[in-house]
């Protein structure tokens, strides 16, 4: 549980990678993991990998992603810290079962995950304003 | 669900419309044929037909089915002005028509005017209680307002008049699973493989659910069904490979003290191994030592 005060750090990179990813699938549910490291009191989110945009709650793809991705990123020094999830609908801002059962898993493997869900309505003014407001709300 | 040469067949003639050498009708009869959903395209394209009146009589009678997908598209894109256009223009032209009818409630649909929307279709199933279209759009509009149990009674009451739509079955799959319902999702994904055995892509989605499910007999079910699909594709696919492994490195697990299949299933996993080694080597190279590390744990975990 979030007892101390930990900051999220997000990288640039991380944010437009998994911003992106929903763009490109508009009509569908996308999820993704965050990578990167815990360091004195931060967790630094580095980079992100966008998992799947349909088949979401299935088990397989999943379990080999996650020992794929893990292999490669620990080469580097970087875990998985977080799991990120967009909804299908524009108006759901809860996260539904799979993604509450995803992120669950990667939290007891990282206890201080985070989870990142894609707020639809914001990533529509996006594209018509030009706010810098971060289009995702944070969730522990 | 579109094959492979429809796919690329669809794909050169976007390419060759996006950058201004003619065919644009013929793509968008393409598209109408296999209903793919290219809705940004099709408004542009359909538009830019439509706005001429020389390409647009050339159309003859066509016109009118044009009209009716841009229409859609617009509404898909939300360019609901675009839409209303088309649908006055066809609403002039056909009076007393219930195509234009049930264009008209998808429009009311699309602005959200979820009751009034709900009423015209309702009218129109009245007078025409086998219309697919509209038995569709109720189940959307309920997806839509996230109403997901009442999209799957209404899914389900369509099934049972209209079994061998087999899109159906596959959507009241998709709604299950997101509902971690993962018996019902097997169960309408055996529907699908019984309506067409030689689709390996119902095969590759029947195994994932069952693997998810878990249990011995549903892991080991998965299996075979991995292996059907590598059979109904040659061995391409890469997803049914890694299926295959996880399978035996579950079933391993779960059959800790008895040793019946040892044999058999090593020499399938191994053989799966190496053709995921091969397409690893032709396609990523520089991923093929998180490859041999990832097999190499699934077969050291069981």
């Amino acid at each position: 549980m979030g007892s101390n005060d930990l900051k999220y750090e997000v990288s640039q990179n991380a944010y437009i990678k998994l911003v992106l990813h929903s763009l490109k699938h508009p009509t569908s549910a996308v999820n993704g993991v965050l990578i990167g490291r815990i360091s004195n009191d931060t967790v630094e989110i580095t980079d992100a990998v966008p998992l799947f945009h349909s088949q979401i709650p299935l088990l397989p793809q999943l379990e080999i992603s996650l020992i794929l991705i893990e292999e490669y990123f620990s080469a580097k020094g970087l875990n998985i810290v977080g799991y990120f999830h967009a909804n299908e609908r524009s108006d759901e801002f809860e996260l539904g079962g799979v993604a509450k059962n995803i992120g669950d898993h990667i939290s007891r493997y990282f206890p201080q995950a985070a989870i990142l869900l894609l707020d639809n309505k914001k990533l529509e003014a996006l594209k018509k304003s030009k706010s810098s407001g971060a289009v995702t709300q944070g969730c522990i | 669900m579109v094959t492979k040469t429809e796919e690329s067949q669809l794909k050169n003639l976007e390419i060759q419309v996006d950058n201004g050498g003619g065919g644009a009708w013929e793509y968008l009869s393409l598209i109408r044929k296999l209903k793919v959903r290219r809705s940004d395209k099709v408004l542009k394209h359909g538009l830019s037909i439509l706005n001429d009146s020389k390409l647009r009589s050339n159309l003859g009678p066509e016109e009118w089915t044009l009209y009716e997908q841009v229409a859609v598209a617009a509404m898909d894109c939300q360019s609901l002005d675009v839409a209303q256009d088309c649908t006055k223009a066809l609403r002039k032209r056909f009076p007393e028509s219930k195509r234009v009818g049930r264009l008209e409630a998808m429009l009311l649909e699309a602005k959200g005017s979820w009751d009034m929307a709900e009423k015209a279709y309702t009218s129109l199933l009245e007078d025409n209680p086998l219309d697919q279209i509209i038995h569709k759009r109720r189940v959307a509009m309920a997806k839509a307002q996230g109403n997901i149990s009442g999209a799957i009674e209404w899914l389900n009451k369509y099934l049972e008049i209209f079994m061998a739509d087999h899109d159906a079955w596959r959507e009241l799959a998709e709604i299950y699973l997101s509902l971690q319902m993962y018996k019902q999702a097997a169960f309408c994904y055996e529907e699908v493989i019984l309506a067409q055995p030689t689709v390996p892509l119902y095969h590759l989605a029947y195994a994932d659910v069952l693997y998810t499910l878990g249990g011995l007999e549903n892991v080991q079910t998965a299996k075979k069904y991995y292996a059907s699909t590598i059979d109904l594709t040659g061995g391409k696919n890469t997803r049914a490979l890694f299926g295959i492994c996880l399978c035996t490195s579950a079933i391993a697990q779960l059959t800790k003290g008895k040793n019946k299949e040892d044999k058999e299933g090593s020499q399938l996993q191994s053989l799966a191994a190496k053709a995921l080694e091969k397409e690893y080597k032709q396609r990523a190279p520089d991923k093929l030592p998180q490859l041999t590390t990832a097999l190499k744990s699934l077969t050291l975990s069981s």
